[in-house]
């Protein structure tokens, strides 16, 4: 794909690195039988422009309650999350799952077309960006295929492809790579980090995985225990583009180190509690 | 909370030359909770009654302005009278008892047969091959039509009636049932599996279990089924139960009871259904059956 048009509409009156989405005071509570859990907040975060801002945090902190906040699935309880359009016409926001969330019973490349469909792009259009995507993230000999027929990573490359494909100005990831074993999570981490340094948008990617996080992020916050807030914030020092190999150096097992300093205590203080 | 409300990170986002800012705020659901509950379980009552309260309302106004014919669409008013007077000399009861002790034999008969049948069909491969078509083959004769044989075989008593009920519980469970025990996940059989679980154990840990909610899916599409296979016959022979009365009534130009006899009808096939919808709900918590509505 030579040609790309997204990152110059990102830079087409944009302020650089201005606020994309500020989330202030925002806080979750859940009425489950009577008893009201509270999972998420008060939590302060913001994210700017083009960022990719990993969110590591003990199971069950509201990590993906987060997510879905953001992506307008769920409302908060108190608080707000306000969020920068920079093009109306465009969708705001694409989630990636973390169990794909991809549908059975539509081929690899009607499960691309779908968000675009539901965008009002025309039959030809659909075609020619699902299978831009497709090619781009290696599933274009699959675009026939069902689902069913496919492997974990592949399943969630056609997930990726998807929320690519929609060109969002902000992609969402809920532990995409959390069921895949640690070999295609490294080949599709690699591929992401391709795909990010090529068509550069807001990401906000959710992980258990310090390393990834790392790897991936431009700035990883670490969520408390439930309710979750966030307790740090730091910014990745290593230049762009990536690749995996940053992994071998001596900084990163120490960043890496360092991380899993503050989010211990906060893993201890879950053991033995409930997830929601 | 009120350190909030100046907020200056709100100018920060305005910095940035956006089209426009989409903002998440909490919704009448998440500002409180236990109002929007009660205002949402108030709401589904209002509609649960008013629903059928409204439909008779109209009934009645309509027949009021005359429009229609008494003698073809009484009014609600004088279908409650002729109800009434129906309760009192025991006509009623008499119906609904014959009709109900046919039904429900007829049911359970059907239903336990089906049941079985479906589960050893869906379990063993050449029983299933050489069978399901035969079964969906009668299936598709309509019950009714088989009537004359079986008053010829079982002469003119109750045991007609009962056997073309069972019959039409019959495929209703024996077909879906098959489907179910098919539709049973490789990831669910395989940890019994990898247990050594035998046959039986898999069947009554496993297979029993995940197909319940299937189950009374068909179990309350064939109440309905038993419901109009029963009525059908009662109009055609014999001289009791609902659809008798109903059949009846109609001959004799007595619309008002015949409408007693319908919504008679219609009012034990819904609670029937949600009967057996409960009974669903009770045994299989973790399936939504019913319309457990979220908080």
């Amino acid at each position: 794909m030579s040609q790309n048009p997204l990152p110059v509409a990102e830079r087409a009156g944009a302020v650089a690195g201005s606020v994309k989405i500020a989330i202030e005071g925002v806080e979750k509570r859940f009425d489950a039988r009577r008893r009201i859990v509270h999972a998420l907040g008060p939590l302060d975060l913001e994210i700017r422009s083009g960022e990719f801002v990993c969110l590591v945090g003990p199971s069950g902190c509201g990590k993906s309650t987060l997510l879905r906040l953001l992506a307008g699935l769920a409302r908060p309880s108190a608080g707000d999350v306000r969020i920068g359009v920079r093009d109306p016409r465009r969708p705001l926001t694409a989630m990636v799952f973390q169990d794909y969330s991809i549908y059975p019973w539509k081929t690899v490349r009607q499960n691309v077309e779908f968000p675009l469909l539901v965008n009002g792009l025309s039959k030809g259009e659909r075609r020619a960006r699902a299978d831009q995507w497709l090619d781009r993230t290696g599933l274009a000999q699959f675009a026939d295929s069902h689902p069913a027929q496919l492997s974990g990573g592949m399943k969630q490359r056609v997930s990726i492809a998807r929320a690519f494909a929609m060109e969002p100005e902000i992609l969402l990831m809920d532990e995409p790579f959390a069921a895949l074993d640690a070999q295609m999570r490294f080949i599709l981490q690699d591929e992401l980090l391709q795909l990010w340094q090529e068509h550069r948008r807001t990401v906000l990617f959710i992980t258990h995985n310090l390393d990834e996080a790392l790897l991936l992020g431009d700035r990883v916050a670490v969520m408390s225990a439930r309710p979750g807030r966030i307790i740090a914030d730091l910014e990745v020092p290593f230049d762009r583009p990536r690749t995996g190999e940053i992994r071998g150096s001596a900084e990163f097992a120490e960043l890496e180190q360092q991380l899993w300093q503050l989010l211990r205590a906060e893993v201890e203080a879950t053991r033995g509690g409930v997830d929601v | 909370m009120s350190e909030l409300m100046d907020r200056p990170a709100r100018r920060d986002l305005a910095d940035g030359g956006w089209a426009n800012v989409v903002e998440r705020t909490p919704g009448p659901a998440d500002l409180d909770p236990a109002r929007h509950a009660a205002r949402r379980r108030r709401r589904d009552t209002v509609l649960r009654v008013g629903a059928p309260l409204l439909l008779l309302l109209v009934w009645q106004l309509v027949s009021m302005t005359g429009a229609l014919s008494p003698n073809l669409w009484p009014s609600p008013a004088k279908v409650f009278g002729a109800f009434l007077e129906m309760l009192r000399i025991g006509l009623l009861q008499e119906a609904t008892l014959a009709s109900m002790n046919r039904l429900l034999v007829g049911y359970a008969v059907g239903a336990v047969a089906g049941y079985v049948v479906g589960l050893a069909l869906g379990e063993i491969r050449p029983l299933r091959i050489a069978l399901v078509p035969i079964v969906s083959a009668l299936y598709t004769v309509p019950k009714l039509a088989i009537l004359p044989l079986l008053l010829l075989i079982f002469g003119l008593g109750d045991a007609p009636k009962v056997i073309l009920i069972a019959m039409g519980v019959f495929f209703i469970l024996a077909i879906s049932t098959v489907a179910n025990v098919i539709g049973v996940a490789e990831t669910d059989r395989e940890p019994a599996a990898s247990f050594h679980s035998s046959w039986l154990q898999t069947q009554v840990h496993v297979v029993i279990p995940a197909i319940v909610p299937g189950t009374f899916t068909a179990l309350r599409i064939a109440c309905g089924n038993a419901l109009l296979i029963l009525v059908g016959m009662e109009f055609i022979q014999g001289e009791s139960g609902l659809g008798y009365l109903i059949w009846n009534s109609w001959q004799l130009y007595r619309a008002d009871r015949m409408y007693v006899g319908i919504v008679v009808v219609a009012v034990l096939g819904a609670l029937f259904q949600s009967l057996v919808g409960w009974i669903g709900q009770r045994l299989a918590p973790w399936a939504q059956l019913t319309d457990r509505t979220p908080v």
